[in-house]
């Protein structure tokens, strides 16, 4: 016998209860309709729920699901999560449409989240730096807020190609008028090899954000940060707004590139020294450096230099990695197993793009 | 209450087609005749921007499923009856073209609409279902790359300004194969199998579809499958390309993997919407692709375009075609764009030589609220 709809039980509840447990063991709740998904739902509502990408791509709202039902979008095969995460309960947060009320796993952010707007600008500076990398800056038409660590996506004015890169300026009181963005060349990347081609200063650049959490921490924390090639921007941000909010906190970044001729970003962390004094130590290391040059420093990966040479406290650390997917994984891991604290560690995983 | 009953008007006419090619001769060509009649007549029609009664819902999900397992019947049918020499001469023709048609209209929408579902039962319907477009990969590059990246020269299934139907169908098939594979090799590999590992999903598919070979050979021997193949790969597989094509043709989206109602096309004729089980009605079903049809809230201000039949006719000739869409693109561009995307399209009528769309003219450019319901 049928039923008329209204009787149905998704009819009942068109409103369900969300329950984000933290890896803290805090919980806090708040309420998406049902059908809606879930992170949408919740950064529309102003919650600072971990993502990045939004589109199933980078897996930073990884989730896991204790109790209810949530209907993935596609495949959970097809987005970053393991084998082992999905047979664990692990759900993205950007592709689940929840169908009832929910006790879910996820780390809060702690700060208020800011409107993601659309802004023209123009390119003020397009400069060649070592290791292919460029340091494009833009003057914005509107003046735009953003959060240390957090990024953007950019597109050539009549351009459907569009990538996301990180502001590597600390934000400031005010909105910001101009933003920095450092860009490695992919070869065959649609975005980087037209931005290489010649000098871009002038081209209208869409800009679309700030995007992203990559973690708030007290600031008064010692932090130790992680950076893979252009992951140097986001900590170069994080860092420069710690410094200015705390007078004590120190900082220990690890910054791995291949070799000598990589070190593209020597001058802006020359400035960041100069203002952070002895506040600031910085490791380079080498993955690819030829055995017979001069170079005194570390070799290897970053992995590598991470360990009790570096006489930190772990436990007591914040910690900021950036880099591709592969390096950030293994940073995580590494220092997971050195005993910094879960909630601790704040990361930003970027892959090369082919994707939106 | 009458909503429940127009859903009918697909399994009736299937019904009647399947009686047309049972008497054979003239009436073998009755299932496209009814077809063409019904969009024809549904093209002097106005447009129906109504909801659907969402009482006893349960009373779609059953036409619908219940279309697909007599779309399976008509093709064993025909099969069956191409194998013993049912047919000949003109009836021949009449019966292939009218089961292309009818695969198309008929046979393909309660497919796409039952493999977007959650229900385990009406999802694996629609899986098995694809049977009757002969290819189970459409759903995969369906579901994952064309609702992701619509509106971008990323999905495979967009055609941009200036492509023709033509060229889109040779670029479009490529791109699906190849997206198909990238995400089925994703699949085995995230799950640590070899590629050539039982349980993966293509090994089903495939299965599927042998099977389903199988027994249209059974039924209609070499023959009556051969022809039963090709009025599927002939209709419902490359008319959902061409269905393609005209539903998001030159939109362009400077979000991707972030729909807007103005990405899509729509076409809201009521007949249209009825046959098609609101896949016409297309910009609800991007908004939330896991909504059922008798869901679906037609765009009251969403770009329209004319009749559906009429749009695909016009796409097989594509002069007359360019020159149905280009008003609507520059009145699209206009009005419905953001800035960023008026730029995109810009560039994009530059590239296809349709500089003209570039250039305001007040006295012939289309007016100002032409899409919006009254």
């Amino acid at each position: 016998m049928l039923s008329p709809e209204m009787n149905a039980p998704e009819a009942r509840h068109e409103r369900c209860r969300i329950t984000v447990r933290g890896r803290d063991g805090e919980e806090q709740s708040f309420e998406i309709g049902r059908n809606e998904l879930l992170l949408k739902a919740a950064i529309e509502q102003g919650i600072d729920y971990p993502h990045n990408c939004r589109v199933g791509v980078c897996g930073a709202c990884k989730t896991r699901l204790l109790s209810g039902r949530v209907s993935p979008m596609v495949d959970l095969a097809l987005s970053p999560l393991s084998n082992a995460q999905i047979e664990d309960g692990f759900v993205l947060a950007c592709q689940a449409k929840v169908r009832s009320d929910l006790l879910v796993e996820a780390q809060l952010g702690r700060q208020a989240l800011l409107p993601v707007c659309t802004v023209s600008s123009r390119v003020t500076r397009w400069r060649r730096l070592p290791g292919e990398v460029i340091d494009l800056r833009l003057k914005l038409d509107t003046p735009l807020r953003y959060h240390a660590g957090q990024y953007a996506t950019l597109a050539e004015s009549g351009s459907f190609t569009r990538r996301s890169f990180s502001f590597y300026d600390p934000p400031g009181d005010q909105p910001a008028q101009e933003v920095g963005f450092l860009i490695k060349r992919l070869p065959g990347g649609r975005f980087s090899e037209w931005l290489f081609e010649r000098d871009r200063s002038g081209i209208k650049i869409w800009l679309e954000g700030p995007f992203g959490v990559m973690g708030v921490d007290d600031p008064d924390r010692d932090a130790l940060c992680v950076a893979g090639g252009t992951g140097i921007a986001p900590i170069l941000s994080i860092i420069g707004e710690r410094l200015k909010r705390s007078a004590r906190a120190r900082f220990t970044l690890v910054f791995g590139v291949r070799t000598q001729q990589d070190l593209f970003a020597a001058e802006y962390l020359q400035a960041l020294q100069a203002q952070a004094g002895e506040r600031l130590r910085v490791i380079d290391i080498l993955s690819h450096e030829p055995a017979q040059s001069g170079w005194r420093g570390a070799r290897g990966l970053v992995t590598d230099a991470l360990d009790d040479r570096l006489g930190l406290d772990f436990s007591a650390q914040a910690a900021f990695i950036c880099g591709n997917y592969g390096m950030v994984e293994a940073v995580e891991k590494k220092l997971l197993a050195l005993g910094v604290a879960p909630e601790r560690i704040h990361a930003d995983k970027f892959l090369p793009s082919g994707t939106p | 209450m009458t909503d429940y009953f127009k859903y009918l008007l697909s399994p009736l006419i299937l019904a009647a087609h399947g009686y047309g090619l049972y008497l054979g001769g003239v009436y073998a060509w009755t299932g496209l005749a009814l077809l063409l009649g019904v969009l024809l007549f549904d093209a002097f029609l106005p447009r129906d921007y109504t909801m659907r009664d969402q009482r006893y819902v349960r009373i779609y999900d059953v036409i619908c499923a219940v279309t697909v397992l007599c779309s399976f019947a008509n093709i064993f049918f025909y099969a069956y009856l191409v194998g013993h020499g049912h047919f000949s001469g003109t009836s021949q023709l009449g019966a292939f073209l009218s089961m292309m048609f009818v695969g198309f209209v008929i046979g393909a929408p309660p497919v796409h609409e039952l493999f977007h579902r959650e229900e385990f039962v009406l999802r694996w319907l629609g899986r098995i279902g694809q049977c009757l477009i002969f290819d189970p990969w459409r759903e995969i590059t369906h579901v994952v790359t064309h609702h992701m990246r619509v509106a971008t020269p990323d999905d495979p299934d967009y055609a941009r300004r200036g492509d023709t139907v033509y060229g889109h169908i040779l670029r479009t098939f490529p791109g699906q194969w190849k997206e198909s594979y990238h995400l089925e090799k994703m699949m085995w590999t995230k799950r640590g199998r070899r590629w050539y590992d039982l349980r993966n999903a293509w090994v089903y598919k495939a299965a599927t579809l042998l099977s389903f070979t199988a027994l249209l050979c059974a039924l209609g021997g070499a023959y009556g499958a051969l022809l039963a193949i090709a009025s599927l790969l002939l209709g419902p597989r490359m008319m959902l390309e061409v269905f393609n094509y005209v539903n998001h043709y030159g939109l362009v989206s400077a979000t991707p993997g972030r729909f807007e109602k103005r990405h899509t096309w729509n076409h809201i004729t009521p007949l249209t919407r009825i046959l098609a089980l609101e896949i016409t009605n297309h910009a609800g079903h991007h908004e939330d692709s896991y909504k059922p049809f008798y869901k679906l809230e037609p765009d009251r201000n969403g770009p329209v375009q004319p009749q559906f039949l009429l749009v695909v006719l016009l796409a097989l000739v594509p002069p007359l075609f360019f020159m149905m869409i280009k008003p609507l693109l520059k009145h699209w561009d206009m009005h419905y764009a953001s800035p960023q995307e008026r730029e995109i399209a810009r560039r994009e009528n530059e590239r296809a030589g349709w500089l003209e769309l570039n250039r305001p003219d007040p006295q012939r450019d289309l007016p100002a609220g032409i899409w919006s319901a009254a």
